[in-house]
């Protein structure tokens, strides 16, 4: 008996110091991943000329890296023009998200407390989940010619180009419609009981909603929410086709010039990890900040 | 109006949902400072005939006046005879996600127009009133069910109503707690608040209530001051109901 206790001390005390060892390293890849990213977006549009190193040019000298790996020298002569072009896609993944969840939120309130307007939210989240995000992308660019709206307007790799904000506008769209859906079975989630008790105190339905069911169902909605950004920086690679260069697109040509088409999408996968695993870590410590004992049950002991 | 009217008058009011005879029939009337509790079994229309007067419900025919409201009026401001109507409920329903003092301060700010700082002020007062004078801070889910109680009638009171309604409010209590919430509601009695009352509390309504009533299948079966109604009901389905009410509260 005292065998077997020391037996899963020993364990227990492995799994903590493992546990916590991974939480460092954890936090020690963030800090890496967040900070050259960081350093490459800095010494591309904000260090005065002759200062850093040129965009898409490494830090370090390939040549240098070369005797002790092949692979690492590869890694450090391409990884530069990806994480410059990860900047679209953190671009566009941010604001989407962002401005679609500015707009989810009436639209889900429509759907769930509007009579007519509940018909139209309806209509446009069927309509924009139904059909391919491509083809909406399609549309907007090639049907609608959207681009030239925008021609004129500054493009100096920070600031992006017209066809930038035309994706913007068709990812923002599709979120609107993911996100409502979201938001909307989270306000059906809060007691129905809790917006009759703000109506009984003389609080109007749109105070009440505003007051008492939003902050409740925004919480519930959060999971969801870390689901939708998560499938919209991969899904900004779409963005490939109608020729905005985000990372998908920049990793697609530099493999048609060298053909080194593993090297190039291992390193684009693990740059897509790197933001991917952020967004979960990032929502998750949200979820956390915003909990309140007894509502939610998951988050709350 | 002048202060010698009844401050709430119910007449005739009628209420189905589907086939089912919710309401039939039912009149009574309240002056200032009165106590009515009410009692009657489960579904016969104790819960529909409150909500009826702060609207929450709609009357099928009938009508019903509270102070300058005319309650059933379709065309008038809910919001503001809400204002003047505070309701307790059975499942308390607390906003989960604000602390006790803000579930207070929501209506006085939004709905009175107070001030941050004088919502504060007039909310923790409240609280203190009903004993919570030390969890201000905390949320629902931290409190037992009775200090959860006790912040739901304080959250009425703050509104300063001319009428508490109170839906059974000790009924999804333990035993144990039942007693500090009908303490904090005999204190407001005498105080003079008007309060109409669903409860099955026997010790609160001897000690509190200046009338009760008996609601039976959606009628109103007998009224009186609650000794005697208690002591000697003249309705068969009085004696019967409140007996097995004693029996299950072990009173005597
Ligand atoms: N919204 C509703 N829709 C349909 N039936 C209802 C509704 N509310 C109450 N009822 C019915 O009306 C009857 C009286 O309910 P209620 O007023 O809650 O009774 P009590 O509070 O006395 O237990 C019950 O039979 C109940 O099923
Ligand atoms: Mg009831």
């Amino acid at each position: 008996m005292s065998e077997t206790g020391a037996t899963r001390t020993t364990a227990d005390t492995g799994r903590v110091v493992s546990g916590s060892l991974g939480r460092w390293l954890t936090i020690a890849g963030g800090v890496l991943f967040w900070g050259w990213l960081l350093a490459r977006w800095l010494n591309n549009w904000f260090l005065p000329a002759g200062v850093g190193v040129p965009p898409g040019e490494s830090f370090l000298d390939p040549a240098a890296v070369a005797p002790i790996s092949d692979s690492l020298a590869f890694a450090v002569e391409y990884l530069p023009q990806l994480a410059d072009a990860a900047w679209l896609t953190v671009v566009l993944t941010v604001v989407s998200i962002v401005l679609g969840f500015v707009f989810a939120v009436p639209v889900s309130v429509a759907r769930v407390y509007g009579t007519y307007s509940s018909t139209v939210s309806l209509a446009f989240t069927e309509l924009i989940r139904g059909t391919p995000l491509l083809a909406q992308l399609f549309v907007l660019y090639y049907a609608l010619n959207l681009s030239t709206l925008f021609r004129g307007l500054p493009d100096d790799g920070f600031l992006p180009s017209a066809v930038v904000y035309v994706a913007i506008i068709g990812f923002t769209i599709n979120s609107v419609a993911y996100q409502a859906e979201y938001i909307r079975s989270a306000l059906l989630s809060v007691d129905r009981e809790q917006l009759t008790a703000a109506r009984a105190i003389g609080l109007s339905q749109r105070q009440g909603i505003r007051h008492v069911v939003l902050p409740q169902a925004l919480r519930f909605a959060i999971p969801g929410w870390s689901n939708e950004l998560v499938y919209l920086i991969k899904y900004s690679s779409l963005a490939a086709f109608i020729t905005v260069p985000e990372l998908f697109n920049v990793a697609r040509s530099i493999a048609a010039d060298n053909f080194a088409y593993t090297g190039i999408f291992a390193l684009v996968a693990v740059l897509y990890l790197g933001l991917v695993i952020s967004a979960s870590k990032l929502m998750a410590g949200v979820e956390r900040r915003v909990a309140i004992p007894g509502l939610g049950g998951t988050a709350s002991q | 109006m002048s202060d010698y009217d009844p401050l709430l008058t119910v007449e005739s009011v009628s209420k189905r949902y589907g086939d089912e005879r919710v309401l039939n029939d039912v009149s009574f009337t309240m002056d200032r400072g009165d106590v009515t509790v009410m009692m009657g079994p489960s579904g016969s229309g104790k819960s529909t005939l409150l909500r009826c007067v702060n609207r929450l419900t709609e009357v099928d025919s009938g009508e019903i006046r509270l102070g300058d409201h005319r309650v059933t009026d379709p065309g008038i401001d809910v919001d503001a005879l809400r204002r003047d109507v505070g309701m307790v409920f059975q499942d308390i329903n607390l906003f989960t996600h604000l602390t006790a003092l803000k579930n207070v301060t929501l209506g006085l700010r939004e709905v009175r127009g107070f001030s941050t700082d004088d919502a504060r002020e007039a909310a923790t007062e409240q609280l203190e009133r009903v004993g919570l004078g030390d969890q201000l801070d905390s949320y629902p889910g931290e409190l037992s069910g009775g200090q959860k109680q006790r912040v739901g009638i304080a959250r009425a009171l703050a509104m300063e109503p001319e009428l508490l309604l109170f839906d059974e409010p000790t009924s999804a209590l333990d035993p144990e707690l039942v007693g500090e919430v009908t303490a904090v509601m005999a204190d407001l009695a005498a105080g003079g608040m008007t309060m109409l009352v669903v409860t099955h509390e026997k010790g609160f309504a001897r000690e509190a209530a200046t009338d009760a009533l008996f609601l039976d299948a959606g009628s109103i079966a007998e009224r009186g001051p609650p000794a005697q109604l208690f002591e000697n009901p003249e309705n068969e389905r009085t004696a019967e109901f409140l007996d097995r009410v004693s029996t299950v509260s072990g009173e005597p």
